[in-house]
């Protein structure tokens, strides 16, 4: 009966995660960082050359020598550059760059020979104020899949959960684009799926914000091979490219999948961003 | 995983017979399509039909095409979107086909000639999509209907294809498996298992026993996922939001244990050819072991509560009949087929793994309405804590990889019953390297019997129903 339902839910205690544990917290999203003082030229050259998605890149530098490249938009997490890494790449516990207001912000760079991470500072966020001003912290979202696996999918909607309800920031889901303040887009954009991934960003009133859920969504992920890496033989050509290459993007959260709390984060973040 | 290849393709056109024999409707019991999918060889194309055939097994039909080939739609219409998507890919004529349009390259603009106008004195039509409103996959849904009754409805799927299996083409197979795990990111974990599977099978490598059980345990937590997320969202599309939450906060149980004690939420990463990438450690196991049976008397305890009301009963009771007959003529696989009488479980039919030193039970149902194939999720959540409880109450000691030599070449075949139903991939290798990958996930199999459920319906029941079947979009589309 119904309200035997309704008593079960009554006595039952509340699982709300404190917004201090969700945010930047990132366990269970496999991202890999680097252990800087154990960091060699050897294993940087030999973790690049296994990533199945180019997200671990060298580059030379001219006087310092070696550097690694690790872009998070890139990365799915598949976590061989930890198991061949000799204890240079371990698992990260906390991540600082979900939601990355710029797609460079997802790029972290570590000297190869010190371990020392080079400080690139991020670009200036383009004029984003807007939402904030007219709508304080209460934001729609239409979420866009425009070719996930829908591993992202799993993961937007376990954020209305009793753990993490989003309602709670005043963060709302809506079904129509025409209801959004923001656009979270998962997946590489399929070419199916251009005109129609055109049309919705279309059907939402400015100001708006878009968001690149995913390493598909941020840069196009394992479905996506770029030029620089020879395991998928060059580009695909039944996708259009990640998200940023037909909308403007304005925020970018990594992972593959990002967790429930780093999408919290990453969402959060690209507000605070935008009150600027 | 039993192959068998026509032996000696001496002719086309026995080969062909030989094949379209096995489908026939009028023998005692009929082979079961599973799949018909084309490889490009050196000089023509090759088709390869997958069939179950009762007493055998899985056989493979091969046969080299010239010309035009016949259809085996009107043999078996479960061979429709098969012929079509051939068609698509290796520009194959099928004689025969009823309606061989573009299947995954429909390009970008809805042509309306692509569909079946219904019409008549009170007749309308609905488009839906591909951009629905939720948190949810895209696809184009076309009611034809009369007041609120859909008289006819047709599916254009195939948005998210991304050219899955060519994107395989070319890897080393020891490192393919992140590529299956982003077909459909729910089953990331089955995917990842048939296609190592596959791998191991052309290897010739056994897997060792804590591996196995391990995979077991991984599988049946994403079945268990999957059919409680599955029942809650089908209470939530009736409106009865305190189960669906409850149901919601018992899934992110198990995946927050899963993220204690393995690393990832959906064990994404951890299947691995050969083997697995990392363990649950010892010291865990029974730590494990208590969520699991505390998530599951929860969630027992709300089924059952939820289902005994009379708001949700009246819902849920005759809404989307499937027939067993058109489920049959369709090949549908997994919970849907088995909430309509069929008792096939690739755990059970052709059991792998682990699942081969199992007696399986498999619950059936009959009535084919929203209701059974929530009771059959219901149904398969028990025993898929009783199979992950008793295999980690026997987890064998031991290394969890076995070491992949050589650079093999083959052609191997793995099915995997996913939380969807019966998932398989076929491999081919050169020197270590994908030269062809075809998977056929359940969602494909199970897409064209979705409208056949619908109609007679009203078409508010649609997002129940659709609920009801859970098909996975990227998965179909690849």
């Amino acid at each position: 009966m119904i309200t035997d339902v309704v008593f079960r839910s009554l006595k039952s205690r509340s699982q709300l995660v404190p917004v201090e544990e969700l945010l930047n917290a990132c366990a269970g999203s496999r991202m890999p960082e680097i252990v800087p003082d154990r960091l060699t030229s050897q294993i940087a050259a030999t973790v690049a050359e296994i990533c199945p998605t180019g997200a671990i890149t060298v580059e030379t530098q001219n006087d310092s020598g070696l550097s690694l490249r690790l872009d998070y938009g890139k990365c799915i997490g598949c976590g061989r550059c930890v198991d061949q890494g000799q204890g240079a790449i371990r698992l990260a516990e906390r991540f600082t760059r979900c939601g990355g207001v710029s797609r460079e912000g997802l790029v972290r760079t570590w000297q190869a020979g010190s371990g020392a991470e080079e400080d690139r500072p991020l670009p200036p966020d383009s004029a984003r104020d807007q939402i904030y001003a007219l709508l304080g912290r209460a934001l729609n979202i239409r979420q866009l899949d425009p070719g996930s696996c829908n591993g992202c999918e799993a993961e937007i909607t376990a954020l209305t959960n009793p753990y993490y309800d989003l309602e709670r920031f005043g963060i709302h889901f809506v079904a129509s684009p025409k209801h959004a303040d923001m656009l979270l887009v998962t997946g590489p954009i399929t070419r199916n799926m251009a005109t129609a991934a055109r049309k919705t960003l279309e059907a939402v009133p400015a100001p708006r914000l878009v968001v690149a859920v995913g390493a598909c969504g941020c840069s196009g992920g394992i479905f996506y091979p770029g030029e620089s890496h020879d395991h998928g033989a060059g580009t695909n050509s039944e996708i259009a490219g990640p998200v940023d290459a037909l909308l403007p993007v304005d925020g970018y959260i990594p992972g593959c999948p990002p967790t429930p709390a780093m999408l919290v984060t990453g969402i959060l973040a690209v507000l605070r961003r935008s009150r600027r | 995983m039993n192959l068998k290849l026509a032996n000696d393709r001496l002719d086309s056109a026995i080969a062909l017979r030989e094949t379209f024999a096995q489908f026939d409707p009028a023998r005692p019991s009929p082979a079961r399509l599973v799949s018909i999918f084309g490889s490009k060889e050196k000089d023509g194309v090759n088709l390869h039909y997958l069939a179950d055939v009762p007493g055998t097994g899985y056989r493979e039909f091969q046969y080299r095409v010239e010309g035009s080939v016949p259809s085996l739609t009107s043999v078996t219409p479960a061979a429709s979107w098969h012929e079509r998507e051939i068609h698509d890919q290796y520009q194959v004529d099928f004689d025969g086909h009823p309606a061989l349009l573009p299947l995954l390259r429909h390009g970008q603009a809805i042509d309306d000639a692509q569909f079946l106008k219904v019409q008549g004195k009170g007749v309308c039509e609905v488009p839906v999509g591909p951009v629905h409103a939720g948190i949810i996959e895209p696809g184009h849904f076309r009611f034809s209907v009369i007041g609120d009754t859909v008289l006819h409805l047709q599916l254009r799927l195939f948005y998210t294809h991304k050219g899955t299996e060519k994107l395989f083409e070319g890897s080393p197979a020891t490192e393919a498996s992140p590529i299956a795990e982003s077909v459909s990111g729910d089953n990331c974990f089955a995917h990842a298992v048939a296609y190592c599977q596959a791998v191991e099978e052309i290897f010739q490598v056994a897997v060792p026993a804590k591996a196995n059980a391990l995979r077991l345990v991984g599988l049946e937590i994403e079945r268990l996922l999957a059919h409680i997320g599955d029942f809650g969202a089908l209470c939530g599309d009736v409106a009865f939001s305190v189960p669906a939450a409850y149901c919601a906060r018992i899934k992110e149980d198990l995946l927050q244990a899963s993220i204690k004690f393995i690393g990832t939420r959906y064990w994404r990463g951890i299947a691995i050819p050969g083997g697995l990438q990392r363990e649950i450690p010892a010291t865990s196991v029974r730590e494990f072991q208590a969520i699991v049976r505390t998530a599951a008397e929860d969630f027992f305890g709300i089924a059952e509560q939820a289902l005994n009301t009379p708001s949700l009963q009246d819902r849920f009771e005759g809404a989307g009949v499937l027939a067993p007959a058109v489920a049959a003529d369709l090949a549908v696989v997994g919970p849907v087929a088995r909430a309509c009488g069929s008792k096939f479980d690739v755990r059970r039919n052709h059991p792998y793994g682990e699942y081969k030193n199992l007696n399986l039970d498999v619950p059936t149902l009959h009535y084919g309405d929203v209701m059974a194939r929530a009771r059959i999720r219901v149904e398969e959540a028990r025993v898929s804590v009783r199979l992950i409880l008793d295999a980690l109450q026997a987890l064998p000691e031991g290394p969890i990889r076995a070491p992949l030599s050589g650079f093999a070449s083959g052609q191997a075949f793995a099915a995997v019953e996913s939380p969807r139903g019966e998932l398989m991939y076929w491999l081919q290798l050169q020197e270590g390297r994908i030269t062809r990958c075809h998977l056929r996930s359940p969602s494909f199999q199970n897409w064209p019997a979705l409208p056949l459920a619908v109609a007679g319906n009203i078409i508010a029941d649609f997002p129940l129903i659709n609920k009801s079947f859970n098909l996975s979009y990227s998965g179909c589309d690849r």
